[in-house]
């Protein structure tokens, strides 16, 4: 017996469902923002899972650039991390609730 | 043997992924979350994508992370302190949504297991990292090209978020390659230790306050 292809989708739900569950429950937005990275990582598990099941490269094309996205994310979104942390010293996302730094 | 790999590395993963959430140190989470990382390459390579494998330990585990623990350990993020509920009576209506939901997921994966499904050939190709490169060159060169354009615009946006801005002050502009002279070279009746500044902008200025002729003439550029 090998691992089937429903394993894998659901062990990325689990993980998706985490990240989210993370994103709602955390104020601190680092944490936040590493739980954004798991749902993420959770939906490049099934690009590689259903690339691999149906031997298409697509889907591994398709997690390269999400990569890609998710390190340009995390330049961005660190930058805003840190001038929301200057001007408010907190990092707590309901003292930051305005859409001004 | 494959499947005690797979709950392995599955288990690891959902493991740290709980960590993630529940920690309250935000270090602690990030190392959680390199857990994760780990765990899902292993997955990876037991899906036969070495390459992917690959990128996910070298940018996710190595480069993105490290972003994140550097920005921690800058700002010196204190524990979150814990608070108060605010939801009520609705962790109650959330725990009923949840056991539906998961109730649904189970039939979904069940009712597709027992369908047959005609199993490809085991050998393939795919995740090599030469079949990954020769459709990224050639079908898939467009999306390749405005991944590079967006890593350019992030490297810009993140420069401009980043900087003190404050610190110049309004109507203030800042020249490159400005020279900056002690304050006795203007007025010779200020003792020699007064180390007092100013700012000269440009060679000609410093030419001028130091008696020097300059002969570059910017209007005669040729």
């Amino acid at each position: 017996m090998v691992p089937q292809l429903s394993w894998y989708l659901a062990l990325s739900a689990i993980l998706f469902t985490i990240g989210v569950a993370g994103v709602i429950i955390k104020r601190n937005v680092i944490a936040m923002f590493m739980c954004v990275e798991l749902m993420l990582n959770a939906v490049n598990l099934t690009f590689v899972a259903f690339s691999s099941f149906f031997h298409d490269v697509t889907g591994q094309l398709f997690v390269f650039i999400v990569m890609t996205v998710a390190a340009a994310e995390a330049a961005v979104g660190l930058g805003i991390i840190i001038a929301i942390f200057r001007n408010r010293e907190t990092l707590d996302v309901d003292d930051a609730s305005i859409l001004k730094l | 043997m494959l499947v005690l790999l797979f709950i392995l590395f599955a288990g690891l993963a959902i493991g740290c992924a709980i960590a993630v959430v529940a920690q309250r140190n935000p270090l602690y989470c990030a190392i959680s979350l390199i857990g994760v990382f780990v765990s899902l390459a292993c997955l990876y390579v037991m899906l036969a994508a070495p390459f992917i494998a690959a990128v996910q330990v070298i940018v996710y585990a190595g480069a993105i992370m490290v972003l994140v623990v550097f920005v921690i350990m800058l700002l010196n993020v204190e524990q979150e302190e814990r608070r108060r509920s605010r939801l009520g009576f609705l962790v109650p209506v959330a725990v009923v949504l949840a056991a539906i939901l998961i109730a649904e997921a189970t039939f979904i994966i069940w009712f597709v297991d027992r369908s047959p499904v005609k199993p490809l050939s085991n050998v393939s190709d795919t995740g090599l990292t030469s079949s990954i490169g020769s459709a990224l060159f050639t079908k898939y060169l467009l999306p390749f090209e405005i991944t590079s354009i967006l890593l350019l615009m992030a490297i810009v946006g993140a420069m401009t978020l980043a900087r003190r801005i404050k610190e110049i002050p309004p109507g203030g502009a800042v020249v490159p390659g400005a020279q900056v002279l002690p304050l006795h070279m203007f007025d010779p009746t200020i003792a020699l230790d007064d180390t007092r500044a100013v700012a000269a902008h440009g060679s000609n200025e410093v030419a001028e306050v130091m008696g020097v002729p300059d002969d570059h003439d910017p209007t005669k550029r040729d």
